[in-house]
């Protein structure tokens, strides 16, 4: 049985009585990006927090390897790549003193895939960090997050700021660090990156994990329907579809059935009009922010 | 990581030493000519109709300031203690949390390394700033006393070295307080308040057998210049004192940073 690499076990975090996230548990796979997802104030930054021993939770615990991730576990934090939401770093520093600086806390050379990812993402090592503009600072935030090849990368919202050339280079670097069977951990609020790059998302909503889902499974599952028959609400229980919208003979529907057999389904009523829709992932993980219980 | 603290904070340290020398120049530059046969009398006059209890509080009743280190040994030490007290004391209320203050601690705190690392890192640029500080004073003066004329040499150096212990325990205070916040503006007002008001508590002390207990608020009661003019030793109970003050706040600042909600 595969061992996941990072877990975290019934999380919880409450700020005084104000939840941060409650019995959060999640399981993550080496070679996977995972896609964390969830509206303003979800609770993604303070899940990363609480990997990062940044804030004390609650409650639960953080496995890394099947072993505890404690706070001043050296060995484990210099595995681990952390990109911040917002990066704040050393206004007095260049960008070649910054990443100079980086390099002294690791035991390893990693001075030459400094060099590869500078040169990758173009950035001016001559520039003060009191002078990089957002997008600039965000390169210098991933080439620090990824210069000592981690095993685990925990990206917060990698790609505001980045021009969208840049965030195609961003893109290929992933898919790079997955095939090299690293861990990616990726926070975002941006819906269309998941069904880019994500293989695994987990939707989070008011501190609760609310969905698990496996991107390309859901793909092949999902199909959005516009049907205008006279037995609609026949088909729509031969079919068990979730209804959106319906008015007499008219509705439209989310069906799990996979396709042929929905078609068979279909072939025994009256149909006067049908649409069928693949339903992106941006729409379905739209749903869920909208229509799931505010309760865990 | 020491080296880049060293770096950060030298710009503030040779401030705040080039105030005190600035100060202790210019007395070497113009005591012999303020302080001549002229004066003298009209200064001892106006020395006569103070109190006792206000020459007691500067130390005037042990040493005259007829002569540059009769000055320093009144006058002068008092600057040395709170100027330096004054910078430990914004040093320490800084030094650690100016990373959550920038948010860079974000950062940092991913790197490879523990937070006792990070805190004992800036806790030993704290100490050795405060240390060059009071050697640097130090060396300055006994420069400007050497050219100025005769002066006691074991008593000056004891002298100097007495605003170490208050400045040492100024810091780690201010450095424990400043883990229980996020903001370096919330603290300093506070480092200062310790300053001023433990520097008044000592003088008020020393005007009358009613109010000499105050002398225990005051962190400046462990650096006991009038003991050293009188009998050129330190004391060695209060050098103890500061000594354990000193580790027992700095093991409560490890032990607060150590669960420390960074962010």
């Amino acid at each position: 049985m595969k061992q996941p690499t990072l877990q975290i076990k019934n999380l919880t975090k409450y700020y005084g009585k104000i939840k941060g996230v409650e019995n959060l548990s999640l399981q993550l796979y080496a070679g996977e990006i995972f896609g964390f997802i969830g509206p303003n104030g979800a609770g993604k930054s303070t899940t990363i927090r609480c990997i990062m021993h940044l804030i004390n939770p609650t409650s639960g615990q953080i496995l890394i390897n099947d072993k505890e991730f404690k706070q001043d576990d050296t060995e484990t934090k210099s595995i681990i790549g952390y990109l911040p939401s917002e990066i704040h770093l050393y206004d007095d520093l260049t960008v070649k003193e910054m990443l100079n600086y980086h390099e002294g806390f690791y035991k390893k050379d990693i001075h030459k895939r400094r060099c590869e990812l500078t040169a990758r993402f173009q950035l001016d090592e001559t520039k003060r960090i009191e002078d990089l503009s957002l997008g600039n600072l965000k390169k210098l935030g991933i080439i620090l997050a990824f210069m000592h090849e981690p095993k685990i990368l925990i990206l917060d919202e990698p790609t505001s700021g980045l021009d969208p050339i840049m965030q195609n280079v961003f893109y290929d670097l992933l898919k790079e660090e997955r095939a090299k069977g690293n861990l990616i951990l990726y926070s975002t609020h941006i819906l269309s990156e998941i069904s880019k790059i994500c293989d695994r998302v987990g939707i989070i909503k008011n501190g609760c994990l609310i969905k698990l889902e496996e991107i390309h499974t859901d793909k092949s599952q999902s199909t959005s329907l516009v049907i205008t028959s006279p037995q609609i609400n026949e088909i729509i229980r031969d079919i068990q579809a979730v209804v959106h919208s319906q008015d007499n003979t008219t509705a439209s529907l989310q069906c799990e059935l996979p396709h042929d057999i929905l078609i068979k389904k279909l072939a025994q009523y009256s149909v006067e009009h049908i649409q069928i829709k693949q339903p992106s992932p941006e729409e379905m993980f739209f749903r869920y922010y909208e229509q799931e219980n505010e309760t865990c | 990581m020491l080296k880049r603290e060293l770096k950060i904070n030298l710009k503030s340290f040779i401030i705040w030493t080039s105030i005190l020398i600035g100060l202790f120049a210019i007395v070497y530059l113009v005591y012999p000519s303020v302080f001549n046969s002229d004066n003298k009398q009209m200064i001892d006059n106006m020395m006569e109709m103070l109190p006792q209890e206000m020459l007691k509080a500067f130390n005037m009743d042990l040493s005259s300031i007829e002569t540059a280190y009769g000055w320093l040994k009144t006058e002068g030490f008092v600057f040395v203690l709170l100027i330096s007290g004054i910078y430990s004391g914004i040093l320490g209320s800084q030094i650690l949390l100016k990373e959550e203050n920038d948010k860079t601690i974000e950062y940092l705190n991913s790197l490879p390394i523990t937070r006792s690392n990070i805190a004992f890192s800036k806790i030993l640029c704290g100490i050795i700033y405060i240390s060059l500080m009071i050697l640097c004073v130090g060396v300055f003066n006994f420069i400007g006393l050497s050219l100025s004329g005769e002066f006691d040499r074991i008593a000056f150096i004891l002298l100097s070295i007495t605003p170490l212990f208050s400045s040492v325990v100024i810091f780690t205070i201010c450095l424990f307080l400043s883990t229980f916040t996020h903001k370096t503006k919330k603290t300093i007002g506070i480092s200062l308040g310790i300053v001023f008001a433990g520097y008044f508590l000592n003088i008020i002390s020393e005007m009358g057998t009613s109010v000499e207990s105050l002398k225990y608020l005051s962190v400046f009661t462990l650096a006991d210049i009038r003991n050293v003019i009188m009998s050129e030793s330190l004391n060695l109970w209060l050098v103890m004192l500061s000594f354990l003050l000193a580790m027992m706040f700095l093991t409560g600042t490890f032990l607060r940073y150590n669960h420390k909600e960074l962010v």
